[in-house]
């Protein structure tokens, strides 16, 4: 049972980190391979505010995803020059710079030694331990993230995302302001990504730069696409297949050393096949 | 490493006694850098899109030279020629099987650019899975002499990185400029579609342009494996610095591309003098992130 719940908390985790990306890549049609950066300045941000200033659960978990949501405007500004196949490479430029940062910053981060003992969350009074406790918390984190995504792309202010990815000249055209709208999503993104972070960190309690690499941008962009873009049910589906997949191949009888590699490897040839023959993803309703 | 707060007087003399250790190790990071961003511009070139999977054809040719050079004993030369080899038909095949179909299914740059990443992803874990993921040396077969010029110390093998990849950059300029094939790539490159009108034969020119791009950037993993050694996750390395060297010395432009590549291994280098050495591998994205915004053509034009 124990087992199932850690499984549950990370399907969650990445649940949530696919939904946010899903903003961006589906329904902006922007390939951003930044998302690792903003994963791990939350995770970062809230085990440092835990165990070097003494922030409790609640606060460090905002303070964080504010300070995501900062780096994200800085970042989103940049980014805001580009589009197509330059975007992706200047987002997976700021993914590399991040990752340098978590490792050389040892002051604040501690280098490649990493963090320990992140403190569990504790919200008035109630200790959130691993197992049942916790998966009920992500699960709520879960429900509130996919609520967010699911206003910002129902909304009017979706519904011109959508028309920019479309048409962006068409739109500039009426008067939108289409680096504005994309901006505001890519911080909204990148908050959420942060949120994700936080909950990870406290969950492990350990976190190292090795978690928040350029590799982690790319299997996130594998989750948003092979579940399908522009679709939450889609990220969610994605997120699942992701953290299950190690775990169904052991239960195939796969030794426990390659799992890990075979699912790079589904992973690659799937990429490979859906832009052959359903560019979309599963369940996706936008191609790039 | 050197602290910033020492006296102005003695980083001075420092700064002059590494200079010349400084100019050699550029030259050799350099030397690396430029056939990975030569033949990645190449692709490109004649391709149009960014493949993300340029880095793992040079990890295939160094873990071929591990293999054949160190596991099975064969000379040096050998090794490292069967290593081209390897990485220029893995490049035709991956050309032949994944990138000439989507571009068949009209597939866009970006639908490229994703399948790349899955060849990416599917090369990185097929290798790690054979050799592991630990880091091997392979240049202990061979005996490193120690030269030292102007108070520089290298070994033979980096002679060897800087002659060769000097070699064949010159060699790789010549055929594009003097030969009918490279009048042929240009023109594919130009027009894809009117060059098919007038008779080349375009799936052929990319299947050459393919088994030349994959080749030289496999001699150039090989000669990083020499200089430092291979390890699967190498491959994000290769590419980014080839990808980072081309876009700021002017994609599409071959001359530009060596200019980018060597323009990095300096700035790497000597960034060392103001940035802690630990900071080196974050400069060539800076630099990248810096153009984009300022001069996103880099610093040739397009020929």
């Amino acid at each position: 049972m124990d087992y199932i719940m850690h499984l549950s908390v990370l399907v969650g985790v990445y649940a949530i980190l696919g939904l946010s990306l899903n903003l961006v890549v589906g329904y902006s049609g922007l390939l951003s391979l930044a998302h690792a950066a903003f994963y791990g300045v939350g995770a970062y941000g809230s085990a440092i505010l835990m165990k070097d200033f003494g922030f409790s659960f609640l606060s460090a978990v905002v303070l964080s995803v504010l300070i995501t949501m900062a780096v994200g405007v800085l970042i989103g500004l940049v980014l805001s020059k580009f589009d197509g196949d330059y975007y992706a490479l200047a987002s997976l430029g700021f993914s590399v710079i991040a990752f340098g940062v978590f490792l050389n910053w040892r002051d604040l981060t501690n280098g490649a030694f990493g963090i320990f003992g992140i403190p569990k969350p504790e919200i008035f009074g109630y200790k959130f331990l691993a197992g049942e406790p916790y998966a009920f918390l992500v699960l709520l984190a879960v429900i509130f993230t996919f609520l967010i995504c699911y206003f910002v792309v129902n909304s009017s202010f979706g519904r011109v995302l959508k028309a920019i990815r479309e048409d962006e000249k068409a739109l500039q055209v009426f008067g939108y302001k289409t680096t504005l709208y994309k901006l505001a999503v890519f911080v909204i993104s990148a908050g959420l990504a942060g949120f994700a972070g936080t909950l990870y960190g406290s969950y492990i309690s350990f976190i190292d730069p090795g978690g928040f690499d350029d590799l982690v941008s790319v299997n996130l962009i594998v989750v948003v696409i092979l579940g399908g873009l522009a679709s939450l049910n889609g990220s969610l589906l994605g997120a699942a297949f992701f953290v299950l997949l190690p775990e169904l191949l052991r239960f195939v009888g796969m030794p426990d050393s390659i799992t890990g590699q075979m699912r790079q490897m589904i992973y690659g040839l799937g990429l490979i096949a859906l832009m052959m023959y359903r560019p979309q993803g599963i369940l996706g309703k936008f191609r790039l | 490493m050197i602290k910033r707060s020492a006296a102005p007087l003695y980083l001075f003399e420092y700064m002059f006694d590494i200079f010349p250790q400084l100019v050699v190790n550029s030259l050799i990071a350099g030397s690396i850098y430029a056939l990975l961003a030569v033949s990645f511009n190449f692709i490109f070139s004649a391709t149009r899109f960014f493949n993300l999977a340029h880095g793992s054809f040079a990890v295939i040719a160094a873990y071929a030279v591990f293999y054949f050079g160190r596991e099975l004993g064969l000379p040096t030369f050998l090794a490292v020629g069967i290593g081209v080899l390897f990485a220029a038909t893995s490049a035709i095949l991956i050309d032949r099987f994944i990138f000439h179909p989507l571009k068949m299914r009209g597939g866009s740059p970006m639908i490229l650019l994703v399948a790349s990443l899955g060849v990416f992803t599917v090369i990185n874990s097929i290798i790690s899975m054979i050799f592991g993921s630990s880091f091997k040396t392979i240049s202990n077969t061979i005996d490193k002499q120690y030269f030292e010029l102007f108070g520089a110390a290298f070994t033979s093998v980096q002679l060897w990185i800087f002659i060769l990849s000097l070699v064949v950059s010159i060699g790789f300029f010549i055929i594009l400029e003097k030969t009918i094939f490279g009048k042929v790539v240009a023109a594919v490159s130009d027009d894809e579609e009117v060059s098919k009108i007038v008779g080349i034969d375009t799936d052929k020119v990319m299947a050459k342009v393919f088994f030349i791009g994959g080749g030289i950037a496999g001699l150039g993993g090989i000669l990083a494996g020499f200089d430092t050694g291979v390890q699967p996750s190498l491959d994000m390395f290769f590419l980014l610095k080839a990808v980072i060297a081309a876009i700021i010395g002017g994609i599409g432009n071959p001359y530009g591309a060596l200019l980018g590549a060597y323009l990095i291994g300096f700035l790497e280098n000597f960034g060392i003098w103001v940035i802690p050495s630990e900071w080196k591998d974050t400069i060539a994205f800076v630099l990248l992130i810096v153009f984009l915004i300022f001069r996103p053509s880099g610093i040739l034009k397009r020929k």
